[in-house]
């Protein structure tokens, strides 16, 4: 017994050991960011002098104050419930659509999936093209009058971007929706429907239960990756017009980069931090309570 | 088991009727793909255009001849050999690295016994949830103050380090399918621990391997934040931020910037059509139940 234990931490050391690397890479490249950004927040930092001047939490109230600080997160906010909903309901709609028994699912499958290995700022760049060249040739074509300008308003500039964005990735949820699927075992279909539901009520009560935990991982995936927006605004509307389509990260960046305020552009930061955190960990409870244990 | 349920099902999707309602399902999803299509044609179009075809003719009206020039000029332009190799030997040497990485910390974090492991595993998971993209303004200070801004290993360390959280987390969801016994016998053998990893643990991991590695250089050869803020200098730019710049620079003149999206989707396709298989599973990690 005794000997057992000794060889057991013998071999507890031998596997810390293992650890200690990416532990030590992990920390610097990642932990290490988030308690100097902590820092930076309680100074007036320029991010070039050698004197970090402490300000308490005065850029945080300012932060409260700041009007373009609170324009850029309603543009965030909005761009995410916007993708939250609109990609969440076609990636499911598509994949029960793909596991309905249609030929050739395997060819649908990719070309829905395609546009998620472009880069998002070639997305942007291309969704810019589209509206401002392509799409109004099909006005004459078709003698309609829709207007396609949508990068051009500030009024419209967030339904174009949600659609380039849900271009790019509805076909990526779609596959996660897809593998959920095809695990449902069909047994439990079946004994759904010998105790005479219908498809609306075998669809409800059958398969969004059974993708319980596909839909947590699309709705917290699709939202902490909206709330990050960047690269597809750099080459598409570059946060315009005005100010209409800036996003949280590029208010950093503007801020710390551009405007020099590096110790009020890491306040930024530690609020975008912790509003991803808690909007991740709340989703994560609300969605697994939900989860049907099997 | 699992293998089992999955197998029974693959052959119950070809067991459903073809219906007229399944006819009208297969139609709407043939309207969704070729909507979804319209802009890779609108990209691959213009990318053959001549810039005369560009200015005076309808953007949707095919090419009178195929324009390579434009290639021609998108190579020089993102200046491909370099660009193209940069991005390649980062992408490269990161996906290697996190492989090795985090293969052996997942694994030892499975087999240790203890709070310490219990607690890695969470360190490192929490990891997924913290947006590097949110931190970019410490994480170019310290890449500064280290020197490993404008270097290779510099950009390769912080695609590691950023890329560790989800490599581990993906890792040990596969390290269930090792069987512990094999790892015994080997241990009474005389095996050192890590000499057990490499000789049985490691062949056995290889498509979780393949399903780390290909998720990884995904999401690496698309990367413009870090690489734009780490590696500025001329002769270590990635393609993704040459794009950029050359979007840019050719704003009217677009047949060139069209043609080098073509060049830099092209080989991360072609890695993704011929290892489809473990792509769709490391997405599917936690999705699915069994």
């Amino acid at each position: 017994m005794n000997k057992k234990k000794t060889m057991q931490d013998k071999m507890n050391r031998q596997y810390f050991l293992l650890i200690v690397p990416g532990m030590v890479i992990f920390t610097i490249g990642v932990i290490l960011p988030l308690l100097l950004a902590l820092r930076y927040s309680f100074t007036s930092w320029d991010g070039m002098t050698v004197e970090k001047e402490s300000v308490g939490i005065s850029n945080y109230i300012n932060l409260w104050k700041d009007a373009n600080f609170r324009q850029a997160w309603w543009f965030t906010i909005k761009f995410t419930i916007a993708n939250t909903i609109v990609q969440n309901v076609f990636a499911l709609l598509f994949a029960v659509a793909l596991d309905s028994g249609i030929k050739a699912q395997k060819v649908y499958r990719t070309i829905l999936f395609i546009p998620c290995l472009v880069s998002a700022v070639i997305v942007g760049f291309v969704w810019l093209k589209l509206y401002s060249n392509v799409l109004p040739e099909l006005n004459e074509i078709f003698g309609t009058n829709i207007n396609f300008l949508l990068f051009g308003d500030g009024k419209t500039v967030l339904r174009g971007l949600v659609i380039a964005n849900n271009w790019q990735w509805i076909g990526y949820w779609m596959l996660i929706y897809l593998a959920g699927l095809q695990s449902v075992p069909s047994d439990l279909y079946e004994a759904a429907k010998v105790d005479g539901a219908s498809a609306v009520q075998r669809f409800f009560n059958v398969t969004i239960p059974m993708l319980a935990p596909a839909i947590t991982i699309c709705v917290v995936g699709i939202t902490t990756g909206s709330l990050k927006v960047y690269d597809l605004l750099v080459s598409s509307t570059g946060g315009g017009p005005g100010r209409a389509s800036t996003s949280v990260i590029q208010m950093i960046y503007a801020t710390a980069i551009s405007g020099r305020q590096y110790g009020y552009g890491s306040a930024m930061s530690v609020t975008l931090v912790v509003i991803l955190l808690m909007v991740a960990m709340i989703q994560v409870k609300g969605l697994k309570s939900k989860e049907v244990q099997s | 088991m699992a293998k089992f349920r999955r197998a029974r099902q693959a052959e119950d999707v070809t067991q459903k009727p073809y219906t007229a309602s399944t006819f009208a399902v297969q139609a709407v999803m043939t309207v969704v793909a070729v909507l979804f299509l319209f802009p890779l044609f609108v990209i691959l179009n213009y990318s053959f255009k001549t810039k005369k075809e560009l200015y005076l003719t309808s953007p949707l009206k095919l090419p009178d001849s195929l324009q390579w020039a434009n290639y021609e000029a998108a190579l020089k332009k993102l200046n491909l050999t370099t660009t193209f190799t940069n991005t390649f030997i980062y992408t490269a040497v990161s996906v290697l690295i996190l492989a090795l990485l985090c293969g052996v910390t997942a694994w030892a974090i499975s087999r240790g016994k203890g709070k310490f492991f219990k607690f890695s595993f969470v360190y490192f998971v929490i990891g997924i949830l913290i947006p590097f993209q949110a931190l970019f303004l410490p994480i170019y200070t310290i890449g500064y103050k280290m020197h490993l801004t404008n270097t290779r290993y510099g950009i390769i360390f912080m695609y590691v380090a950023t890329g560790i959280s989800f490599g581990v987390f993906l890792m040990n969801s596969f390290m269930s399918t090792v069987p512990l016994e094999l790892e015994e016998a080997a241990r009474i053998d005389g095996c050192s621990v890590v000499r057990t990893y490499f000789v049985i643990v490691f062949p056995l991991l290889k498509p979780a391997f393949a399903t780390l590695i290909i998720m990884q250089a995904f999401q690496i050869w698309n990367d413009y934040l870090l690489a734009s803020l780490y590696v500025s200098k001329k002769g270590l730019k990635t393609l993704t931020v040459a794009i950029q710049s050359l979007f840019s620079a050719q704003a009217s003149d677009y047949t060139t910037a069209m043609a080098a999206i073509v060049v830099s989707v092209l080989p991360i396709s072609v890695l993704f059509l011929s290892l489809q298989k473990y792509f769709i599973k490391g997405m599917t990690v936690g999705a699915v139940k069994g």
